[in-house]
C-alpha cells in the first residue's frame, strides 16, 4: 500500500497534466482527491496506533516501535538494491503532513495559477515532488531514500525555475539545485560508508545496531551526511538557498521551501538520531550550525520587507531551532522537535499562502507597499492574524506549545548542568524575540496598520497608499482562501486537542528515540522558569517591533560581500574560470586537436599494461595466418583507409571511407556475426549518405597545406589510436583474459531457456543488459536534444565584433550574459535561448 | 529538384524498407535483426525520402511526431522495466505465450516491448539529426567556388525559418 500510494500520486501528477487543468473548473478540487486519500488511508493504517490507549499508559511498546507497516520490493538484486519502505510513528508524522498540506496546496494551485496554460505542467512537477517525498520518508533503506531524497531535489529545481523566463527563477533554481544536489553527493557517500561499517542498509536494522559510534569511521560518517542534511534543511552556511528559491510560484514556496523539502534534513538526522547521536560531535555540530542557523535567520528576517522573504528567513531560523533540538537526547528535546515540525508546518504553510493571496489580489507583496489589507482583505487577514501569533509563539496557539517545549527541554538540559544546554536555552530565548518582532512586522505593516501617514519611517513618499488600504484587482475566489483555512484552524484547535494528538506526537518521538517515551505535550505548564523566560522574550520582542526601522536600517548597513549569494557567485565564476583554462588545454579549438587528446589518453592504459605483460603470451600459438578472403580484406581495408588519408577531394575521402567500412562488414559476415554486420552496413550507408549531404554543400576547401610538424603529429596519434585498438582485442582475446573473465558460455547457455530468444545478441540487449541499453537510448536521446540545439539554433554571427567575443567569456551561468541577445540584426527572444547553457 | 529515378526509386523502395525494418524488428529475437537494427533501417528509409523529397516535406509529415517518438520510445523501455518489477526485479522478463491465429504460438514478453521503445528511440534520434543537418547544408548555401573564406559568417545570419520553427515548438512545450 504505501508503494501503491507513492505511485498513485505519481500517476495523478500525470493524469492532471493531462486534463489540462487551466482550461477546468473543478480541476483544483479534483487534484485534492489523491493526496487526501494517502491521508485518510494512513489514518486508517495508524488507527491501532490513535485509537488505542496504550500510547498513553506507554505499554505497548511494540505498537510505539515498530513498524505499523512494512513493505519490500526487490528492485535491483544483484546490487543489493530494494524498495522497502516502513511507516512508524516518524514517518507517519511527516507522512500526514507531506499529503495533508499536500491536499490544500493542491486546491490553492489551481487558483493561484488560474489562466496560466503551463498550470498542469505544475501540477505535474507538485506530485513528482509529493510522490518523491513520501518515498522519502517511508523509505526504509538507506539507498530508497537517497534515490527519492535525489528526486525531491530534482522536482524542487523545476519548481523554483517554474517561471523559467524569468532569470532570478532560473538563477535561484540552479543555486538551489547545486546545494542540495552536491549536499546530497556527499550524504550518498555517508549513507553508504554508513551501509558498509553497520554491515545492512535497512535502516531498521541500523538504528538497532550499538556502537556505531564508536567505529573508526564514525567522523566520515556523521560529517557527510549532517552535509547532505544541513544543505538539504539550509543550516548554516548553506542558508542562503532558500531565500533564493522564493522566486518559486507561492504553492511551491508553501510547500516545498516550509513544510516538507526542508524538512527532509531534519528528519534524516531524526531518523538516524539513535544511531548516531551518542557521541559530543553530533550534540556539538547540530547544536553550534543549529544554533547558528536560528539566531541568523531569526535576525535577517528583520530586514527584509518583501513577505516572502521575510517568511523564508523564518523558515531558516525555524529549521535551526530543529536541528538545536536533535542535538538533544533528552526525551523533552525529542518532542519537542516533533511538536516543533507539526506546528511549523500549520503556521508557516497559512502564511506563505496568505503571501501569495495578497500577492495575486494586489499585485503586491512588499510590505511597503501594503496596509490596510485588515478591511479589504478580511478573511485573509484573520488567517494571517492567527498564524502569525502562532509564530509568534502567543498563549494559546500552538506556536506556544511548541516553544514552550523548545525552552522547557533546553532548560531542563541547563539545568543538569550541561554548557550545551545554557548554549541552546540563550539561542533559543533570543531567537523567541526576534520571531515576536518579525511576526508583529508583518501582521502590522501588511494587514493591520490603518493609514501609512501614521507610520513614518517605512513609506517612500512616493507610495501608493495614499488612502489607506491598498487596493485590491482581483479578489480572491472562496476556496482560494479556503486552502490555508483549513490548516490555520487545524493549528487553532491544536492545543486543545493535545491529548488526542499525543498518540501522533509520542510514537513519533519514541521513533526518534528508539524506545517508549513518557513525555507529552501541554498547553500549560505552571510558572516555570520556561514560561517566565517566555513573557520576557514576547516583551522584547514588542520592543524590537517598536525599534524595527532602526533595526532594518542597521542590517542593511551590512556589506553584501558577506551574504553567501555572493560568495557562493564568485565561487562559480572562479570555477567557471577554471572550468575554461582546462578546457582550453584539453579540448582545443579544432577537431583535430580534440579527438587527439581523447585518442592519446585513451592509449596510455595499453602502454602501462604492456610493461607488465609478456608479448608472447598475447598472440595465439600456433600463430593462425589468414585464409585468403581475409587477406584479401585486410589488403583492401588498408589500401583504402591509405587512399582516405591522402586523397584531396573530400567526396574521395568520404568514399573510401565507406569502402573501409563495408570491409570491416565483411569480416564481421565471415565471422557469423551477422546482427553486427547488419547495424555496422546501415550505419556506414547512413553516415555516408549524411557525409555527401553536408559536406557537397560545404565551400571548397582553400586552406592552404598542413604543416610539417601538424602532419606528423597526425600521424602519431593515428597509430597510437591503432596500437590501443590492436592490443586492447589481444588482451581481450588471450587465452588468460578468456579463461579468467569469459562470460559467453552463461549467455550462450542461457538465452534461450532465460531469455526466450535464439539471437543470443538481441538477448544480451534487451535481457541479460536491458539496463545497459536502457542507459545507451538514454544517452541517445540527451544527443538527440543536443543536436537539436546545435542544428535548430538560430545561427549567430560568428565571434569577430567585440562584443560577442566578450559575451562567450563570461561564465554560461551568468544570467545576462546572452550571446545571443548580441546577435545584430536578430529579432529573437533572447531568453528561450538560454536555455541551451 | 530531385531526379527523376530517385523519386521514382523512392516510390518503390520507402515502403518495402519500412516494412523490412518491422519484419527486422519483429524477428530480432530470435534470428538477426532487433530494434537496434530496424531503427537505422527504418531511417535509411527517412534518408531516402528526404533525398527525394526535399527535407521540408519529410520535414512536415514526419516531423512532429519525431521529439515525442523519442520520449515515447524512453517511456516504453521504462515501463518494460517497471513491469519486471512486477515479477520482482526491474527489467526482468515477463512472457506470456499467445495464441494467434494464422501465426500460431507467439511468445510475447517485456524485452520483446522494451526492444520496441529502443526502435521508436533510435529511428526518432536518427531521423531528427537527417532532418537537421540536411536542413543546415541546405541553408549553409553553397558558395561560388574560388570565394575567400571570410564570407563564410554571411551565412551564419539568423535564419527567420529557423526561428518561427523554434518559436512554434516552445510554445508547443
Amino acid at each position: 500500500m504505501l508503494a501503491a500510494s507513492i505511485l498513485l500520486i505519481f500517476v495523478s501528477g500525470a493524469v492532471l497534466y493531462w486534463i489540462r487543468p487551466h482550461t477546468r473548473v473543478w480541476a483544483g478540487w479534483l487534484s485534492t482527491l489523491p493526496p487526501l486519500a494517502v491521508t485518510v488511508w494512513q489514518l486508517n493504517a495508524a488507527l491501532p496506533l490513535l485509537s488505542g490507549a496504550g500510547a498513553e499508559s506507554g505499554g505497548k511498546a511494540d505498537l510505539q516501535n515498530g513498524a505499523i507497516i512494512a513493505e519490500q520490493y526487490r528492485w535491483i538484486e544483484s546490487l543489493g538494491l530494494e524498495l522497502s519502505f516502513r511507516l512508524d510513528g516518524l514517518s507517519l508524522l511527516f507522512g500526514l503532513i507531506i499529503s495533508g498540506i499536500g491536499v490544500a496546496v493542491a486546491l490553492y494551485t489551481h487558483y493561484y495559477l488560474e489562466d496560466d496554460d503551463r498550470q498542469g505542467y505544475f501540477y505535474l512537477s507538485l506530485f513528482a515532488f509529493m510522490a518523491s517525498m513520501l518515498g522519502l520518508v517511508w523509505a526504509d533503506n538507506l539507498l530508497t531514500l537517497f534515490v527519492f531524497w535525489e528526486g525531491t531535489s530534482v522536482t524542487s529545481y523545476l519548481l523554483i525555475g517554474y517561471s523559467h523566463r524569468s532569470a532570478v527563477a532560473r538563477g535561484g533554481a540552479r543555486n538551489a539545485f547545486i546545494v542540495t544536489a552536491g549536499g546530497g553527493l556527499a550524504l550518498l557517500a555517508g549513507l553508504v560508508l554508513l551501509g558498509q561499517a553497520s554491515g545492512s542498509y535497512a535502516i531498521s536494522e541500523i538504528i538497532a545496531r550499538p556502537g556505531l559510534t564508536e567505529l573508526d569511521l564514525y567522523p566520515a560518517i556523521l560529517i557527510l551526511i549532517l552535509v547532505g542534511a544541513f544543505s538539504k534543511s539550509a543550516q548554516f552556511p548553506f542558508h542562503w538557498w532558500l531565500p533564493g528559491a522564493m522566486a518559486a510560484p507561492t504553492p511551491a514556496s508553501a510547500y516545498l521551501h516550509s513544510a516538507t523539502m526542508v524538512k527532509a534534513g531534519i528528519y534524516l538526522l531524526a531518523r538516524l538520531h539513535p544511531a548516531l547521536s551518542d557521541h559530543p560531535l553530533w550534540l556539538w555540530a547540530l547544536l553550534l550550525f543549529g544554533g547558528t542557523t536560528m539566531l541568523l535567520g531569526a535576525v535577517f528576517a528583520l530586514r527584509h520587507s518583501d513577505m516572502k522573504a521575510l517568511l523564508a528567513y523564518a523558515t531558516v531560523s525555524q529549521l535551526g531551532v530543529l536541528t538545536t533540538l536533535l542535538a538533544f537526547r533528552s526525551e523533552a528535546a525529542l518532542l519537542a522537535v516533533v511538536v516543533g515540525i507539526l506546528s511549523h508546518a500549520l503556521y508557516k504553510g497559512p502564511l506563505f499562502l496568505v503571501a501569495g493571496i495578497v500577492d495575486h489580489a494586489t499585485g503586491h507583496r512588499d510590505l511597503r507597499m501594503l496596509g490596510g489589507l485588515r478591511r479589504t482583505l478580511p478573511v485573509t487577514s484573520g488567517i494571517a492574524l492567527l498564524a502569525a501569533l502562532s509564530m509568534a509563539g502567543i498563549p494559546p496557539l500552538f506556536g506556544f506549545v511548541a516553544k514552550e517545549a523548545l525552552l522547557e527541554s533546553a532548560y531542563s538540559a541547563a539545568e543538569h548542568g550541561e554548557a550545551a544546554g545554557w548554549l541552546a536555552f540563550g539561542a533559543a530565548a533570543v531567537t523567541g524575540a526576534f520571531f515576536v518582532a518579525y511576526s508583529f512586522t508583518l501582521l502590522w505593516e501588511a494587514f493591520l496598520r490603518p493609514a501609512p501617514s501614521a507610520e513614518t519611517g517605512n513609506l517612500t513618499s512616493n507610495s501608493p497608499l495614499k488612502s489607506g488600504a491598498t487596493p485590491i484587482h482581483h479578489p480572491p475566489a472562496p476556496p482560494f482562501v479556503a486552502a490555508p483555512l483549513i490548516l490555520v484552524a487545524l493549528g487553532t484547535f491544536a492545543p486543545f486537542v493535545l491529548k488526542p494528538l499525543s498518540r501522533v506526537f509520542t510514537p513519533a518521538a519514541a521513533s526518534i528515540a528508539a524506545q517508549p517515551v513518557q513525555v507529552y505535550a501541554s498547553l500549560w505548564h505552571g510558572f516555570t522558569p520556561a514560561f517566565l523566560t517566555s513573557l520576557l522574550a514576547i516583551t522584547v520582542g514588542i520592543w524590537l517591533f517598536l525599534i524595527r526601522s532602526r533595526l532594518r536600517a542597521f542590517l542593511s548597513q551590512l556589506p553584501d560581500n558577506l551574504r553567501g549569494v555572493f560568495l557562493f557567485q564568485r565561487i562559480l565564476d572562479d570555477l567557471y574560470a577554471l572550468a575554461q583554462v582546462t578546457a582550453r588545454f584539453s579540448q582545443g579549438y579544432t577537431l583535430a586537436t580534440q579527438s587527439g587528446v581523447v585518442l592519446l589518453a585513451a592509449s596510455i592504459p595499453i602502454v602501462v599494461a604492456l610493461r607488465q605483460i609478456n608479448l608472447n603470451d598475447l598472440f595465439p600459438s600456433p600463430l593462425a595466418l589468414p585464409g585468403a578472403p581475409e587477406t584479401v580484406l585486410i589488403l583492401m581495408i588498408g589500401v583504402s583507409a591509405y587512399v582516405t588519408a591522402r586523397v584531396t577531394s573530400r567526396l574521395g575521402a568520404i568514399i573510401s571511407l565507406g569502402v573501409v567500412g563495408v570491409s570491416v562488414t565483411l569480416f564481421y559476415v565471415f565471422f557469423s556475426a551477422p546482427d553486427l554486420a547488419l547495424t555496422q552496413l546501415l550505419i556506414e550507408v547512413l553516415t555516408v549518405v549524411l557525409l555527401v549531404l553536408v559536406f557537397t554543400k560545404l565551400p571548397p576547401d582553400v586552406r592552404p597545406a598542413m604543416q610539417r610538424w601538424k602532419q606528423a603529429r597526425n600521424v602519431l596519434v593515428a597509430l597510437a589510436a591503432g596500437a590501443f585498438g590492436f592490443f586492447l582485442v589481444l588482451f581481450n582475446s588471450s587465452d588468460a583474459m578468456q579463461a579468467a573473465l569469459s562470460i559467453s558460455d552463461y549467455f550462450l547457455h542461457n538465452a534461450v531457456p532465460g531469455g526466450h530468444g535464439a539471437n543470443v545478441v538481441n538477448v544480451i540487449l534487451v535481457d541479460f543488459r536491458a539496463i545497459d541499453t536502457m542507459g545507451e537510448i538514454t544517452v541517445l536521446a540527451i544527443a538527440a536534444l543536443g543536436g537539436y540545439a546545435l542544428l535548430n539554433a538560430p545561427r549567430v554571427r560568428l565571434p569577430s565584433s567585440a562584443p560577442s567575443q566578450s559575451a562567450s567569456d563570461q561564465p554560461a551561468g551568468s544570467e545576462e550574459a546572452n550571446p545571443v541577445a548580441d546577435t545584430s540584426r536578430s529579432n529573437i527572444d533572447p531568453p528561450t535561448d538560454t536555455e541551451a547553457h | 529538384m530531385p531526379e527523376l529515378y530517385l523519386r521514382l526509386l523512392n516510390r518503390i523502395l520507402t515502403p518495402l524498407l519500412l516494412l523490412l525494418a518491422i519484419y527486422l524488428l519483429l524477428r530480432g529475437h530470435n534470428l538477426p535483426g532487433g530494434g537496434f537494427i530496424a531503427g537505422l533501417m527504418a531511417a535509411a528509409a527517412f534518408e531516402l525520402q528526404i533525398l527525394s523529397r526535399g527535407h521540408d516535406r519529410v520535414r512536415r509529415s514526419i516531423g512532429p511526431y519525431l521529439n515525442s517518438g523519442i520520449g515515447l520510445g524512453l517511456a516504453i523501455a521504462i515501463c518494460s522495466g517497471i513491469a519486471g518489477l512486477l515479477n520482482g526485479v526491474f527489467f526482468k522478463g515477463l512472457w506470456f505465450d499467445l495464441h494467434v491465429p494464422l501465426l500460431g504460438e507467439l511468445a510475447v514478453g517485456t524485452p520483446v516491448i522494451f526492444d520496441l521503445g529502443v526502435f521508436l528511440v533510435v529511428v526518432s534520434v536518427a531521423t531528427s539529426y537527417l532532418l537537421g543537418l540536411s536542413r543546415v547544408s541546405d541553408t549553409a548555401a553553397p558558395i561560388p567556388d574560388g570565394a575567400p573564406s571570410p564570407e563564410l559568417s554571411d551565412s551564419f545570419e539568423t535564419d527567420p525559418a529557423v526561428v518561427a520553427d523554434d518559436s512554434s515548438l516552445r510554445t508547443e512545450r
